[in-house]
């Protein structure tokens, strides 16, 4: 009797383990059947496209590995890899410096706190489409910027001030999300390491010096890696300026964006699928060469 | 990190009252309002060139208009038919923001809570994708939507197939279920006590019952993250409504933007107007739910 009672009980615990898995996998078929088409196998299929020669209609030849070697010689793809890797070098720093800067101020104890915070934040709220659309007017030959400067600068035809227009102009956006970031990462750090340090007599300065940058190192690495990452990708602002072109002079041309005329204008869909995996390469490097030098990055 | 409104209490704030104490915070306020202005700026003007006429666009710079007029907006709105462009986004970015609610919901729900072989396996295969930058997808979601869903392979079954490119669908489909969105939910059910599902099925309540009647409803600040980032996101997305959505008639808000651009350059004001149209919406909901957004952004981390 005992025993057959236990071992019903076993059975329905074992129908019930049965159950939830089952209306576990009910529950996931969906997400995960739309997940692997349009995310998972595409990264595969991007890598199987790259080695053909590939029209709009399909597959024509198979090249193996030609496209990549192709790629590899590509003087229009290493000046756009250039141009990436120039962008991220002057955009990264000044928008981790520009959003700490923000998120240490509008940590104090101030008036107004949540209205700075908002006012930082505004410009990364906007598409980047009407962020171009209003940097154009400022910085059009007879524009604002031109008129306090006294000059007749065109700034985004000029193959010189081209690319710089548009790093100042995505470090002024985005730097708010950098911001973000970096507050949480300050709302991490306990207040006793303040306390300490004012009874050591510690001045502010000193303070966020000796001790709130080096406590914010888990901060500095995950704005490191979303910035970087956002950066390697860049594409909306040069496609806009430079109407699709990446001129003047490809001084605009990003490596997204030659992955997109390469297809949509040369209609080189398997080219286009090797510049693909040539950048998810590059960043998946930056990504590593982080990761192996500081561990996973988190915000706190 | 989980979605909860962030703070407003100072817990990093920097103290010493001592001597600099005035000094600091003369500084600290003159930091603030020059940097809150470097960046209103550009908003300011581009609200005041959106009412100006377009000669009195390119005489100068006065930021109040001597004659504020809306008829910049009237005609971007009819002639240039952004209230079309506006529409599609609209039912975009809807469209795309519903289906995440749901899918994310219950798979977040289903990998939080419902033991199953192979769950770590999956979720961690979901969380690996967020690694890899969305463009890769650009070539394979292309061949994939032209023929769908024959993905360019000689297959009779299923026997029909449609060239999705130039659709709505097509674009709603491919962003229909986003990676962040499963692990914010996920990461949301996972810091609710089990004490609500174990109340629920003592009540008798199936899985979907307890996951729609009881656990929905205690995941509305999650739901709100969702929400917001994933309508922001869609509204404001640029590259593959430009991939996908080539004709006119179906441009969302910013192609519309970039083809005005590349077209009528310097009708400042027209332009300007059309930007303000673009960035109205997404401010407003800034406004009214502003901690979820700022705690969806950092909860949800990789952005853009």
């Amino acid at each position: 009797m005992a025993i057959a009672v236990a071992e019903k009980r076993r059975d329905s615990l074992g129908s019930a383990k049965v159950r939830e898995a089952l209306v576990g996998y009910a529950f996931v078929i969906l997400p995960i059947a739309f997940f692997f088409l349009f995310f998972i196998f595409p990264m595969v299929y991007a890598i199987y496209i790259s080695r053909y020669d590939w029209g709009v209609l399909g597959p024509i030849d198979s090249v193996g590995f030609q496209n990549y070697r192709d790629l590899y010689h590509d003087e229009l793809f290493r000046r756009a890899l250039r141009n990436i890797l120039v962008y991220t070098a002057f955009v990264v720093p000044a928008q981790m410096a520009l959003g700490l800067l923000a998120a240490v101020i509008v940590n104090q104890k101030i008036h107004g706190r949540p209205f700075f915070r908002a006012a930082f934040y505004f410009p990364s709220l906007a598409s980047s489409a009407a962020i171009v659309a209003i940097f154009i007017y400022l910085l059009n030959a007879d524009g604002l910027v031109n008129s306090i400067l006294g000059t007749n600068i065109t700034f985004f035809a000029d193959s010189d001030t081209a690319l710089p227009s548009i790093m100042a102009l995505n470090v002024w956006t985005t730097s708010g999300t950098m911001m973000l970031f970096y507050l949480a990462a300050l709302q991490s750090i306990p207040p006793d390491v303040y306390e300490a340090a004012a009874i050591d007599g510690s001045s502010p300065w000193r303070t966020f010096w000796k001790i709130t940058f080096p406590l914010l190192k888990p901060g500095h690495f995950f704005v490191l890696v979303v910035s970087i990452i956002g950066c390697l990708k860049v594409f909306d602002q040069m496609y806009i300026v430079s109407g699709g072109t990446g001129g003047p002079n490809y001084s605009t041309l990003t490596v997204v964006l030659y992955m997109y005329q390469t297809a949509i204008s040369d209609l080189q869909w398997g080219y286009a699928a090797t510049i693909g995996v040539a950048l998810f390469a590059v960043i998946f490097v930056f990504t590593l060469v982080q990761r192996l030098l500081f561990g996973r990055p988190e915000i706190s | 990190m989980g979605v909860v409104p962030a703070s407003d209490a100072p817990i990093g704030e920097i103290p010493g009252r001592s001597t600099g104490y005035r000094a600091t915070k003369l500084l600290v306020y003159t930091l603030l309002v020059a940097l809150a202005l470097l960046y209103f700026v550009p908003f300011f003007w581009s609200i005041s060139t959106s009412l100006k006429t377009i000669p009195e666009s390119v005489q100068g710079f006065d930021l109040i208009p001597n004659n504020p007029t809306i008829d910049a907006y009237r005609e971007v709105l009819t002639e240039f038919n952004f209230a079309r462009y506006a529409a599609n986004s609209a039912f975009m970015a809807t469209s795309v923001t519903l289906l995440n609610l749901f899918l994310c919901s219950i798979g977040g729900y289903a990998f939080a809570r419902l033991r199953f072989p192979g769950r770590e396996a999956l979720f961690i295969l979901v969380l690996a994708t967020l690694m890899i930058p969305d463009q890769l997808r650009f070539v394979p979601v292309f061949q994939i939507l032209s023929d769908f869903p024959h993905t360019s392979w000689n297959l009779d079954f299923p026997p029909v197939h449609y060239n999705l490119i130039g659709t709505y669908q097509g674009f709603i489909l491919i962003n229909a279920v986003l990676a962040t969105n499963l692990f914010l939910m996920r990461q949301y059910f996972l810091t609710i006590p089990k004490d609500f599902e174990e109340a629920a099925k003592l009540d008798g309540a199936g899985y979907f019952k307890t996951y729609w009647r009881v656990m929905l409803p205690l995941a509305g600040p999650a739901l709100a993250a969702v929400t917001i980032l994933t309508f922001q996101g869609m509204w404001n997305d640029f590259f593959w409504s430009l991939v996908i959505l080539q004709d006119p008639d179906h441009y969302s808000l910013t192609v519309g933007l970039s083809s005005f651009i590349g077209q009528y350059k310097t009708l400042w004001p027209q332009l300007m107007a059309a930007s303000v149209i673009s960035i109205i919406p997404i401010a407003l909901l800034f406004i009214a739910a502003q901690r979820y957004f700022i705690a969806g952004v950092t909860a949800a981390g990789v952005k853009g």
